[in-house]
């Protein structure tokens, strides 16, 4: 069992963790992060649904909520920080649909709000322009609140961007390490996990859906968080080009959102029914698949149900009426010192540049020394994704290592080379390749690749191919060898 | 360049690839390139490790490997060239071909004649929309075939199958032989979905349960997969309240049905049937680009391999007689559009310029259906199954009886013959 110290323990590698981590690492901190999946952003970042937004769109963003402000700081810093990490970024650009006066008079409310605190852009644009924009929305729609700011990001991969930019500047991370107990003595907290404890003075409570509970562990009970279940579906790239804008449209029953969006990678997303749920149950059901389809039928009527290649679900963090519904947690523990939590509740991608900002300054006035780290560098290099690289790259990157002639995926054209490129950079299960290289994400959903790509995790990690998992723990994929069931019984 | 005069490309080598290279190296193509994304020629003929192949193609049983063996060796012996482990990127309506391998890194080719053989793949849950948790252990029976047969692994122990495609039932029959149990095969249809010969030797012989009108509804587990909840369905297969019972497994496998893989030829403009999946195609497997050809489960989803490896080679003689004058002169098109009871008609067009044979699957199951090509073709058949293709061949002196406007025909199965009251 390992025993190690630091100055900053951050629980929780979401894109929040992450960017706490990669923010701390401009200052010289001792700075570990611990993550109990077996790779970054698998909890709400990898639900999410890709969208940058700013909210100004619906009622939930009040000026005066915490959560706003951190949005709307956010907005501006998203850009400049996906160019230094080399992941995606894209503005779309946002069509919030209009069907009757009762709708256009709501969203003229809101875009005066908007006006108000300071966000501009916005404009109607009536039905024709709506048709030029989008051929396909529904004719329903009478017009179009306008937001030309709303961009989309790959959430997961801008989690591992910020990662792996941390530990170049001097982070520590650890996955598959969960922590469960946490004992203050004097001056220090000391956390036990499944792989052996570690004495910080500061901690950083990014633990998501988990976030409650580990403030429980240190006794502070600040703040209470509801669990709403959302469901999102992905539709076939081959209707990737229909839609060119997020598209909002207003639910027409209550617990229900209406989003559908083009994604950074060229399929499309709809977001679709809200519940309570039991935290951590990330099962779909049958009742809200069907209402999701209905719904995005709503924006765009032609779609088929045979289009959609995935859904899954995903937790928004609600607090309670006295804060506010929407309020986010971005707090210091008024029980225990030099213990910071943060949980935006939803969305916790377009508020993280400036949560990043607003936690140092918290750890500041905790305690924390912050001197700056003069060989800190902002940039980082992104794996190569030879599917996007002009013919003569290609040829090059081929020349230089076979493996990227090498499709594994065929559905994405993801190569051999990127997969081993993965593992190198710390994937070790079958999700942890998915969700670094797209390998299994295409319209087979890996049903090519998934033998491929167990061959390779297995070779580049040294392991026997049964050894290999989808999501680490107990998830492993081959159960037995041939013949050894057989042997068993006789 | 190395493929700069390739008469005619073949996209995948699997019992329709290697078939329509044989046949246009047959009919005069100089040059046939094969271009396979595996190792080796033969696509997925190496993991069908059972029988029942090539029975009516060479009269014999044979294995899925001594099947694509043969047709192998024919490749090798007749000088078709292959390019392995090279994946096709892109096609263009020009027959622009992007490929890459590891060896030569991206490649482009202008064939004179392109045959699309590139198969079908399967129904993965997401398009089936099975609600539950995402936990370790679900497979497509395709995936679970390739692990059991080349990889060498039982992915489970315990094992639940939804549908009963023919790759399902023939792997509730290997994983048993494994010594894995299979608990059951469940079935939304009241009638098998695969063949009637898979059903009796895969499931009932080896007393495999079979839950027909039946549905898996949820997905239990959060690793590995720890049981499934399985429900009875409705004449609207909208499972029944109250019928629900959980099975307990840590393995389920998905044989839900066969899509045609038309990304390549989508990219090409080819127009598809969104009845079949496929390319729209003429009776001489020419799709709506000239000069690309397409057979075999690319064009629609077949029953048997030596139906397959056919219909490849007319795609294959007739790119190879593209590839040799430009163009092909065609007769007066007709249209073939399917009526009652019938699901899909392939080819799509036929011309009266030769024989054809006609590949059309039914809807539902019915009993004592006369089959109908316009009125010019008539059989009767006691039982169709939407799992069985129909094969009807039409002569050219039957259609030569066709009014000269003709320019469509509707195949039908006809309304079940009423028996006739017994009089008192």
């Amino acid at each position: 069992m390992l025993q190690i110290e630091t100055e900053v323990l951050i629980i929780g590698g979401g894109v929040l963790g992450a960017v706490v981590a990669r923010e701390l690492s401009r200052y010289k901190v001792d700075v570990i992060l611990v993550e109990k999946e077996a790779d970054f952003g698998w909890g709400s970042t990898k639900t999410n649904m890709c969208i940058v937004c700013q909210g100004a769109d619906t009622l939930e963003f009040r000026p005066e909520y915490h959560r706003s402000k951190l949005v709307w700081d956010s907005m501006p810093l998203m850009e400049p920080l996906c160019q230094e990490l080399d992941v995606p970024f894209k503005k779309v650009g946002e069509l919030a649909l209009i069907r009757n006066n009762e709708e256009l008079a709501k969203f003229q409310k809101l875009k005066s709000r908007a006006e108000k605190i300071g966000i501009t852009g916005h404009q109607f644009i009536d039905q024709d322009t709506l048709r030029q924009m989008e051929p396909h929305v529904t004719r329903q729609a009478t017009g179009a609140l306008y937001d030309p700011n709303i961009a989309i990001v790959d959430p997961v991969r801008l989690t591992i961007g910020l990662v792996e930019n941390a530990v170049q500047n001097g982070v520590k991370v650890m996955r598959e390490t969960e922590v469960l107990r946490i004992s203050q003595e004097a001056n220090q907290f000391e956390v036990e996990t499944n792989r052996g404890s570690v004495k910080c003075r500061f901690i950083v409570n990014a633990a998501g859906t988990s976030a409650e509970k580990i403030a429980r562990l240190v006794n502070s009970d600040d703040f209470v968080l509801y669990p709403i279940r959302g469901y999102v579906g992905i539709l076939d790239k081959n209707l990737g080009g229909l839609i060119k804008h997020e598209i909002h449209m207003r639910p027409d029953a209550p617990g229900q959102m209406n989003i559908l969006t083009p994604s950074i990678h060229g399929n499309l997303f709809f977001g679709t029914t809200m519940q309570p749920a039991r935290r951590g149950d990330y099962s779909t059901t049958r009742r809200i698949v069907e209402i999701g389809f209905q719904n995005v039928r709503k924006i765009v009527p032609d779609f088929s149900e045979k289009d959609i290649i995935h859904s899954f679900a995903g937790f928004l963090m609600f607090r309670n009426w006295e804060v506010g519904w929407h309020e986010c947690v971005v707090q210091a523990s008024r029980k225990v010192p030099r213990f910071i939590s943060i949980c935006i509740g939803y969305p916790g991608v377009s508020a993280a540049p400036a949560t990043a900002r607003e936690v140092t300054e918290l750890l500041r006035r905790e305690g924390l020394r912050l001197e700056t780290n003069e060989s800190f560098s902002p940039s980082r290099k992104a794996p190569p994704i030879l599917n996007e690289l002009p013919e003569e790259q290609q040829k090059e990157l081929i020349a230089k290592d076979h493996c990227y002639g090498h499709v594994v995926c065929r559905c994405e054209t993801v190569t051999e080379g990127e997969i081993v490129e993965a593992v190198r950079r710390g994937a070790t299960t079958l999700d942890g390749i998915k969700f670094r290289t797209r390998a299994g994400m295409g319209r087979c959903q890996g049903g090519f690749c998934t033998p491929r790509v167990v061959k390779i995790l297995a070779r580049e990690l040294g392991l026997p191919e049964e050894k290999i998992t989808k999501k680490g723990r107990e998830s492993r994929l081959l159960l037995h060898k041939s013949k050894e069931l057989i042997e068993a019984q006789t | 360049m190395k493929y700069s005069d390739i008469d005619v490309a073949v996209i995948g080598s699997g019992p329709a690839g290697m078939a329509a290279a044989i046949k246009a190296k047959e009919e005069g193509a100089v040059r046939v390139l094969i271009l396979e994304r595996q190792e080796q020629l033969g696509g997925l003929l190496h993991q069908c490790v059972h029988n029942g192949f090539g029975l009516f193609y060479f009269g014999q049983d044979l294995t899925g490997p001594e099947y694509g063996h043969r047709f192998a060796e024919k490749v090798r012996d007749s000088g078709i060239e292959a390019l392995l482990e090279t994946m096709v990127t892109r096609i263009s309506a020009d027959r622009q071909i992007n490929a890459m391998n590891n060896r030569e890194g991206p490649l482009n080719l202008r064939p004179k004649s392109i045959v699309l053989a590139m198969g079908c793949r399967e129904r993965s849950r997401g398009q089936l929309n099975v609600p539950g948790t995402r936990p370790a252990g679900v497979f497509t029976a395709g995936t679970a075939q390739r692990l059991v047969n080349v990889e060498g692994f039982v992915p489970g122990k315990r094992v639940v199958i939804l549908g009963s495609g023919d790759i399902g039932m023939i792997m509730a029959r290997r994983l048993t032989l494994e010594g894995a149990e299979v608990k059951a095969v469940v079935e939304i249809l009241p009638y098998v979905g695969g063949l009637t010969r898979n059903e009796v030797q895969c499931l009932h012989d080896f007393r495999i349960p079979l839950l027909l009108e039946h549905t898996v509804t949820q997905i239990h587990g959060e690793q590995r997969v720890e049981a499934v909840t399985i429900a009875k369905v409705g004449k609207d297969k909208k499972p029944i309240n109250g019928t629900e019972q959980v099975i307990e497994c840590d393995t389920l496998l998905l044989s839900v049905g066969l899509i045609p893989e038309n990304e390549l030829s989508l990219m090409a403009g080819v127009e598809l049937d969104p009845l079949t999946g496929g390319p729209v195609v003429d009776h001489w497997r020419e799709t709506t680009i000239p000069g690309i050809f397409a057979g075999g489960n690319v064009v629609h989803v077949h029953d048997l391999v030596d139906n397959v490896s056919w219909e490849a080679e007319i795609a294959g003689a007739w790119a190879a007689k593209f590839a040799q004058k430009g163009r092909l002169e065609k007769e007066r098109k007709i249209m073939l559009k399917p009526g009652r009871n019938i699901r899909y008609v392939v080819p799509q067009a036929i011309s009266t310029q030769n024989d054809v044979t006609l590949y059309a699957r039914v809807k539902d199951m019915e009993q004592d259906v006369q089959l109908k090509v316009g009125n010019i073709f008539m059989q009767k058949l006691r039982v169709v199954k939407p799992g069985e293709m129909l094969k009807l061949d039409l002569s050219q002196s039957q259609m030569s009886q066709l009014n000269v406007n003709t320019s469509e025909l509707i195949v039908e199965c006809g309304a079940p013959r009423v028996k006739p009251k017994v009089p008192y």
